[in-house]
């Protein structure tokens, strides 16, 4: 009869309020295991089209562009450095952008826009662009005059695939100019900064909009493979360049509208987090008390039959981590399934927001898929099962002191 | 003959003010080794005070306790536990048996505490559960047995590390008188056959006829002390 057996039937004397005990450790495991993976993919999925959409994970642009943004702002794409960046093993790929702000006008009337310059053999593959494209299709010659343009521009401008539309804007010599261009294609991403106001063209066409040479961008981007990479590789690749010329910055500093987002919403799901752990420890601090306040008399016969207190103490302790641990594995397999299930196969919630969402600007994935990680089943079950042996202490220690005298009588 | 237990002047007091009640006053007693004795006395004079003191489950508030000649009285709470465990085992009027364990662990559980080694539990506790009677019933658990196959678990888990003193209070309460009978038998037989020093307390007159030695306890006070024909002739 080991210690261990002792407290495994002692548990199961009240099945009743162990099975509550286990519940409840079970259920609020699994909803914190849901609620932390459900929100870590929708952030990773935003972060993910948004860096994708735009210049990358890390990007490298000129120092001053970010306080000013203008058109002669730019940085020299050199190949040698294309090709050592897509030499590294947490590099996707790269991508150079142009980046401006014009005006597109057709005879319908005109609309201010963001200009994107893209080179589409890579856009193809990486941007979510390229995959929301319902009319026409996606650019593919890096030096045409097409434009791929939203649904609510396209629609505002009275346009279609093959229709032209004019561009207007500033050169890097701050010139007015205007080119044609025909629409290629027209895409929907259900947030209106993007289809209202937002244009991408070949990056050889926005060149010469601009008049910029063959080999300059407004910036450098990098995909990595892991988003995870991005705060360790921002300061390593700044070692590659002169920053006189070139600072690198994370997609946190590009877009710190989405980054404040992630960080607030973040928050307020750790303290939602945090409620119901209260409330989960506190369930099972009341019954470990209980269970050990309803068996005094069994702990005053125990030491009166010479069970050194220790003992005592390391029997209860053994009661509460087997409920933690029977808490734990139910709460993480549970979780583990359904988030599991789903990160496979996607949730949809389509049909319950048929506009679509957007968070910071951004088109919000709606097909939802959890990121579960055996990093956060571990601390999450390593967090319950230690509080839950720290709740333990305070009822072990009433064990001991039962009045063995008094409760015998 | 050696002392097995001694008191001095033990008093004990419970409540306060009004509510006070005296259980023992100064109390003086000696029960040599080997003894077979009974407590007797009415409800709320002390008995189970006195068994209490002695099985260090409870401190006086003036006078020493000494247990084979070890003052218990200022040991500590681990130190006490130590004692009963080497030393002392308990019989309750309740049983009080452990009821997620069998008759056979619940007999082999002091044992187990002592460290002494598996084999060698074993064959004490099989030998001594066929000594109280309960050899087919090993492997069940207290609420499959009756009251009295309950106590004699609680007789042999007391005797099973064959302490120097076995202290019951009222054993044969909640038995039937046959079945108290019987117990009270068995303890005299493991008495005599192991010279295991019993002090037990009962109500029961013909439980005492069967004690060697009678203390009969009168609000807390010792006013007698003597065999049962002594103790029949009272007033």
């Amino acid at each position: 009869m080991s210690l261990l057996t002792l407290a495994w039937r002692s548990i199961w004397r009240n099945r009743r309020r162990t099975l509550i005990t286990v519940s409840s450790i079970g259920l609020g495991l699994f909803l914190a295991v849901c609620f932390i993976a459900f929100a870590d993919g929708i952030y990773a999925k935003l972060i993910d089209d948004a860096v994708r959409i735009q210049a990358g994970h890390v990007l490298f642009e000129h120092p001053a562009y970010r306080d000013a943004p203008a058109a002669d702002l730019v940085v020299q794409v050199d190949v040698a450095l294309r090709r050592r960046l897509e030499g590294l093993p947490e590099v996707e790929r790269t991508k150079a952008l142009v980046l401006g702000q014009g005006v597109a006008k057709s005879a319908a009337g005109a609309v201010g826009v963001a200009l994107l310059g893209v080179e589409p053999a890579v856009e193809v593959h990486s941007s979510p662009l390229a995959a929301r494209v319902e009319q026409g299709s996606y650019l593919d010659d890096p030096d045409a005059a097409e434009v791929l343009i939203g649904a609510q521009l396209a629609a505002q401008l009275e346009l279609t695939p093959g229709k032209k539309l004019v561009l207007a804007t500033n050169d890097v010599h701050g010139d007015l100019v205007e080119e044609l261009a025909r629409v290629k294609g027209v895409f929907r991403l259900g947030a209106e900064e993007f289809d209202g106001f937002f244009v991408q063209v070949p990056i050889g066409f926005a060149r010469r909009l601009y008049d910029l040479g063959p080999d300059q961008a407004t910036q450098l981007g990098v995909l990595l493979r892991d988003a995870d990479d991005q705060p360790a590789m921002q300061p390593r690749l700044a070692q590659w360049v002169d920053p006189r010329q070139v600072v690198v910055r994370g997609w946190d500093e590009v877009m710190p509208e989405l980054a404040s987002y992630i960080r607030v919403d973040g928050g307020s799901n750790y303290v939602l987090q945090v409620i119901l752990l209260v409330l989960i420890f506190f369930t099972i601090f009341n019954t470990l008390l209980m269970s050990v306040l309803e068996r005094r008399r069994e702990f005053a016969v125990l030491l009166a039959l010479g069970t050194p207190p220790a003992r005592l103490r390391l029997q209860i302790l053994a009661e509460s981590a087997l409920i933690g641990l029977l808490g734990c594995l139910v709460g993480l397999s549970l979780g583990a399934a359904v988030a599991g299930y789903y990160q496979v196969h996607g949730l949809d919630l389509r049909s319950l927001m048929p506009e679509g969402a957007t968070i910071s600007g951004f088109a919000m994935s709606l097909l939802v898929h959890p990121r579960l990680t055996l990093e956060l089943l571990a601390w999450l079950g390593g967090l319950v099962f230690g509080v839950t042996l720290l709740l333990g202490l305070y009822p072990m220690q009433r064990a001991t002191q039962v009045p063995v005298a008094d409760v015998l009588r | 003959m050696e002392a097995i237990v001694q008191l001095s002047g033990v008093s004990k007091r419970y409540g306060e003010g009004e509510l006070t009640v005296q259980a023992l006053q100064e109390v003086d007693l000696t029960l040599e080794r080997g003894a077979f004795a009974a407590v007797v006395g009415p409800s709320g004079s002390g008995k189970t005070t006195l068994l209490n003191m002695l099985g260090a489950l409870d401190r006086p508030d003036a006078g020493q306790v000494h247990v084979e000649g070890r003052e218990i009285t200022r040991l500590s709470r681990a130190a006490q536990a130590r004692l009963r465990l080497q030393r002392i085992g308990f019989v309750f009027q309740a049983y009080n048996l452990l009821p997620v364990l069998t008759a056979y662990e619940n007999a082999e559980y002091v044992l187990l505490l002592q460290g002494v080694r598996a084999p060698e539990r074993r064959r004490r506790v099989l030998a001594l559960l066929e000594r109280v009677g309960l050899a087919g019933l090993a492997d069940r658990f207290p609420h499959q047995l009756s009251g009295g196959q309950q106590q004699r678990v609680a007789v042999a888990r007391a005797i099973a590390s064959e302490p120097a003193l076995v202290l019951a209070d009222e054993p044969t309460a909640n038995l039937d008188s046959r079945t108290g009978a019987a117990l009270i038998d068995l303890m005299v037989e493991l008495n005599q056959e192991k010279g295991t020093t019993f002090l037990f307390s009962t109500h029961d007159q013909h439980v005492m006829s069967r004690a060697r030695q009678l203390l009969l306890l009168t609000d807390g006070r010792i006013t007698y002390a003597g065999n049962y024909a002594g103790y029949a002739l009272l007033p």
